[in-house]
């Protein structure tokens, strides 16, 4: 408790210190010192949670309104901090890479770190909050923080005008999510979740279905489910990498965060919460990933293949949900354990990937595929980085993306006595899953096809150079993560068993039977898929090694197979576009795919182009929708006489009467 | 130690199967030409061959080109140790180990498709998005069709699942089918007609061949190898699903029959190579699609019958 605050007041601190008036360098210098002295303190008192130690609880007195403001730190709590602020920490090292040169320069890189700082607080407050309103600041924190964040590049109209995309996505979250707040004080009287909790278990009904809506919606908003996504290609392109990684892979965690902590708070969840949240995590995946193959901008790829994941994820938990509805350990493990890892692998693989992308940035100046090529040759680290991250996310083995696939794929599998027609159905989650599997292959073999294999395909593209260390540190480090988890997932497993102890928690104990065992089998399934795995790279690379002790005749070099044609340039080589230009055909139903061009006429013909682009549906139809909005109001007011005091007072007239019924309604149930 | 006959007997197909393989399928096709055709052997001195012979490498390459085939072939053969061939036992065989094989021969994927795209070619590229779209369209197939037999089975191993499918009360309704759908995964993954055709000579109607088309020497033999190898074991689900004979019981007679079907796969492949052209590019998907559809509508028929539905 003691550490936890000590930890807050630090990062203040830190934050504060940042914006003295001091040279750029030791502005960074003091945030990082503050956030790895903060980081150290949580995870002190977090580590021991995580593993099975006693959940950590404190009250601190606050003034009326608030009242007294309880702080708990249990396993789900712990887990999330137990990554979340190192992986901020290592986001904080890269951006010194990445903001180097504007180190020497006028700009107030203090501020930045600040923020990163106010990022990290915002996780302590998050998950360790058991007040609504000390939860509500620190979403509210992280929100600011990383809009501010994301405008790093303000003087760019349209990284402002992402980040007010942002911005006004994230506060119509937190509308539904002070909404539900709201029903449950109103039926609790506490501000305390604790007490929230003990609402929701006890009152099933048309009410808790509402709130259990309300609050999906808000961290769908946050998390960035599709169809509620359309800030986050935007958001993702225009901020710096590191930001970009850190809302991707941690900050919109929360959501995630929130979604299990409300769900372990309904404890029995009704069984079509379960189903609703498989199809829209479903949904999501499915989108996110058909997105992910149309992007030409590696960043806004790089954001859509988040709202997969977090769908992936979202599967899991649904599952869990469900074993949690029918009082099934066996399911209630697989599930959480399942969406909970796959949070961790996404924060580890997308992070990556995004560092990867961010080194890629900083050496062209562009993340646009076409413009890229050739670059593994170049950048072999930040190669590297990125086909690690890809495998990774396309969750193949022998690398941690598959071992939470592994476990969400058989809770759907599962063995367990359910009804025939609930096993079709998760049957064909699962093939949906496969889907999504085969696209995001699809897509990282397109994206690191295309910018890091072949050759240069623009000369007028800045010759790259390998990133500084401040930046590939931070990349490898990730990428020492993703094989230590692909090749021992038991230790992954052992981060989320307490969360999903916490849910069996709540299972009826069955007599004898031991809610827990569940738990051990898994660890001994995903220790063989472990041992698989390293065989399977130990395998490898006997082949490797074989090939080039018994090599035989030396190899030699050539151009590449021009099919006969003499005269192939770099810039006949397959792009991204054409790539993925007849498998997004087939989904023009979901996805809009624009396509100009002026094709070359006359004899000598001139100026000839052809541009393809992906750009979102959602938002195509959002803006569409207020655009349209916007002019049937104009409309209307013109055709209404501007002076006929008439019209006001009817409308003030109808406006009380439907303030009284509303009144007289509600007056019922709530007394 | 008819467990050990049976395992024995797995590794050894895995390694000399697809050689015969090869050689029945082109046998039956030079049979259907009125040629005699190579002898069954032919490939193995291919694959000789090709292991004597001295790479060349397009000078755009990485190392992970080189690392491609490796990864490729051990990953084909790790999978071929999951997927059943003889009966209701593999030598890899845990709950879910499906997934384990899907994902395996993904990695497979994602490394030729790689290896493709690092010489830079636009055929080669051309090739790596078809491959890479059609496996989306195909790959719930497997999945759904797992699900099928574990349906039917309450089996969650792949052996498990496709051995004992034939004890099941959805057997007799569902054989068809599930043996169409392995069929039609055996021609998208081992890049065969009408999906693919190997024999064609124009890069630009290639999927798997043109993927190819930059490697030479052992790490050509590698890519080859590696596809036979993925062919015998989609045939080898195909004799598990099949195969009359308890294995346990006879494993002799059990891996007699099982080779036998396997053969006959091998002929059937050769025959729909000799009489029916490949598919437009444009209507793959939908071929594919198809063997995802009749999958999905025997899960469900699965389900029905599960649930007491007749």
């Amino acid at each position: 408790m003691n550490a936890l605050l000590a930890a807050q007041a630090l990062l203040l601190a830190g934050a504060a210190a940042c914006l003295l008036p001091m040279r750029n360098g030791w502005r960074a210098a003091v945030g990082l010192a503050s956030q790895a002295l903060a980081m150290v303190l949580v995870l002190a008192v977090a580590l021991p949670v995580v593993f099975g130690g006693a959940p950590l609880e404190g009250a601190l007195a606050w003034a009326y309104p608030v009242g007294t403001l309880k702080v708990r730190l249990d396993a789900l709590g712990a887990f999330f901090l137990a990554w979340s602020l190192p992986m901020t920490l290592l986001g904080s090292v890269y951006a010194v890479g990445y903001l180097r040169r504007y180190f020497g320069s006028e700009r107030h890189v203090g501020v930045h770190y600040a923020l990163l700082n106010m990022t990290a607080l915002s996780f302590v407050l998050v998950y360790t909050g058991d007040h609504a309103l000390v939860f509500l600041l620190g979403w509210e924190i992280a929100a600011l923080a990383a809009w501010l964040l994301v405008i790093w590049d303000y003087p760019n109209q349209k990284v402002r005008f992402a980040g007010f995309n942002y911005l006004v996505s994230t506060h119509i979250g937190l509308i539904f999510l002070v909404a539900a707040f709201m029903i449950l004080y109103t039926h609790s009287g506490s501000w305390e979740l604790e007490s929230f909790g003990r609402w929701l278990h006890d009152n099933p009904g048309a009410e808790r279905n509402l709130i259990f809506l309300l609050l999906l919606t808000s961290f769908g908003l946050k998390s960035a489910f599709f169809p509620f996504h359309s800030w986050l290609p935007r958001a993702h392109a225009a901020a710096p990498a590191h930001v970009s990684a850190l809302m991707s892979g941690v900050i919109h965690k929360a959501g995630l965060y929130a979604l299990v902590r409300f769900i372990l708070l309904i404890g029995r969840p009704d069984e079509w919460m379960g189903w609703f949240l498989i199809g829209f995590s479903l949904l999501s995946a499915v989108i996110g990933a058909l997105y992910t193959a149309g992007q030409r901008d590696l960043k806004r790829l790089l954001g859509y293949s988040s709202t997969e994941n977090v769908g992936i994820a979202g599967i899991g938990l649904g599952v869990g949900c469900l074993g949690l509805a029918w009082g099934n350990p066996a399911l209630t493990a697989v599930g959480f354990a399942g969406g909970l890892l796959h949070v961790l692998n996404h924060a580890f693989f997308k992070c990556q990937l995004f560092y990867a992308g961010g080194s890629v940035y900083q050496a062209t100046h562009t993340v646009d595929m076409e413009k890229l090529g050739g670059l593994a040759r170049l950048m072999p680290w930040t190669a590297l980085a990125f086909v690690l991250g890809g495998v990774a996310m396309s969750a193949l083995p022998p690398l941690n993306g598959f071992t939470s696939e592994f476990l969400i794929y058989s809770g759907l599998f599962n063995g367990q006595a359910i009804a025939a027609w609930a096993k079709v159905a998760l049957a064909g989650t699962a093939a949906g899953l496969a889907f999504v599997g085969a696209v995001s292959a699809l897509s990282i073999t397109r994206a690191f096809g295309v910018v890091f294999l072949g050759a240069p395909r623009d000369t007028s593209v800045e010759k790259p150079q390998e990133v500084s260390r401040w930046m590939l540190a931070p990349t490898l480090l990730h990428a020492v993560g993703l094989v230590a988890l692909g090749v021992a997932p038991a230790l992954g497993l052992a981060l989320v068993e307490g969360s999903a102890s916490l849910a069996l928690a709540g299972l009826p104990a069955g007599g004898a039977v031991d809610v827990h065992q569940p738990l051990r089998e898994l660890s001994a399934t995903l220790s063989r898929i472990g041992g698989i795995s390293a065989a399977l790279a130990l395998g490898i690379a006997a082949l490797w090694w074989l090939r080039s002790r018994l090599g035989g005749p030396q190899s030699s070099q050539h151009v590449t197979w021009g099919c006969g044609y003499t005269a192939p340039n770099t810039r006949m080589q397959y792009t991204g576009s054409s790539f993925s230009w007849d498998f997004s055909q087939r989904f023009r139903g979901v996805m809009v795919l624009l396509r100009r061009q002026h094709a070359p006429q006359g004899f000598f013909p001139k100026d000839a182009y052809l541009i393809s682009d992906c750009v979102d549906a959602v938002e195509r139809r959002l803006f569409s929708v207020i655009n349209h909005g916007d002019e049937s109001a104009t409309d209307l007011s013109r055709r209404l006489k501007e002076d006929d005091p008439r019209l006001a007072f009817a409308a003030a007239l109808a406006a009380i009467v439907l303030i009284a019924g509303l009144v007289v309604l509600s007056a019922g149930p709530l007394r | 130690m008819s467990v050990v006959i049976l395992l024995a007997a797995h590794v050894l197909a895995v390694l000399l199967m697809p050689i015969l393989m090869v050689g029945l399928v082109n046998r039956t096709k030079s049979w259907w030409g009125g040629r005699r055709g190579p002898k069954l052997s032919q490939s193995y001195w291919d694959l000789v061959r090709l292991l004597r012979k001295q790479p060349v490498f397009s000078s755009v390459t990485t190392p992970l080109f080189r690392a491609g085939a490796w990864v490729v072939l051990a990953s084909s053969l790790l999978a071929a140790q999951i997927a059943p061939m003889f009966g209701a036992l593999a030598p890899l065989q845990f709950s879910h180990d499906f997934i384990v094989f899907a994902y395996v021969l993904g990695l497979a994927r994602i490394f030729l498709m790689l290896s493709a795209m690092d010489v830079g070619s636009s055929f080669e590229g051309m090739g790596t998005a078809r491959e890479a779209s059609f496996t989306a369209f195909i790959e719930p197939a497997l999945f759904l069709l797992v699900g099928t037999a574990a349906l039917g089975t309450a089996q969650t191993s792949f052996a498990g699942a496709i051995g004992q499918f034939q004890g099941s009360a959805a057997y007799p309704w569902l054989v068809v089918p599930a043996g169409v759908v392995l069929f039609v995964l055996l021609q998208a993954e081992a890049a065969r007609v009408p999906v693919d055709d190997p024999l064609t000579h124009l890069e630009l109607t290639m999927i798997h061949e043109v993927m190819v088309l930059d490697h030479s020497g052992p790490e050509l033999a590698a890519m080859q190898y590696a596809a036979a190898v993925k062919m015998t074991m989609y045939a080898g689900l195909i004799a598990a699903l099949l195969n009359p004979v308890d294995t346990m019981a006879d494993p002799v007679l059990g891996v007699a029959m099982s080779v036998l079907l396997m053969a006959a796969v091998a002929v059937a492949v050769g025959c729909v190579e000799s009489l029916v052209a490949r598919l437009r590019m444009r209507l793959v998907p939908r071929y594919l699609m198809l063997a995802t559809g009749l999958a999905a509508v025997s899960l469900g028929v699965a389900g029905w019958i599960a649930g007491g539905g007749a």
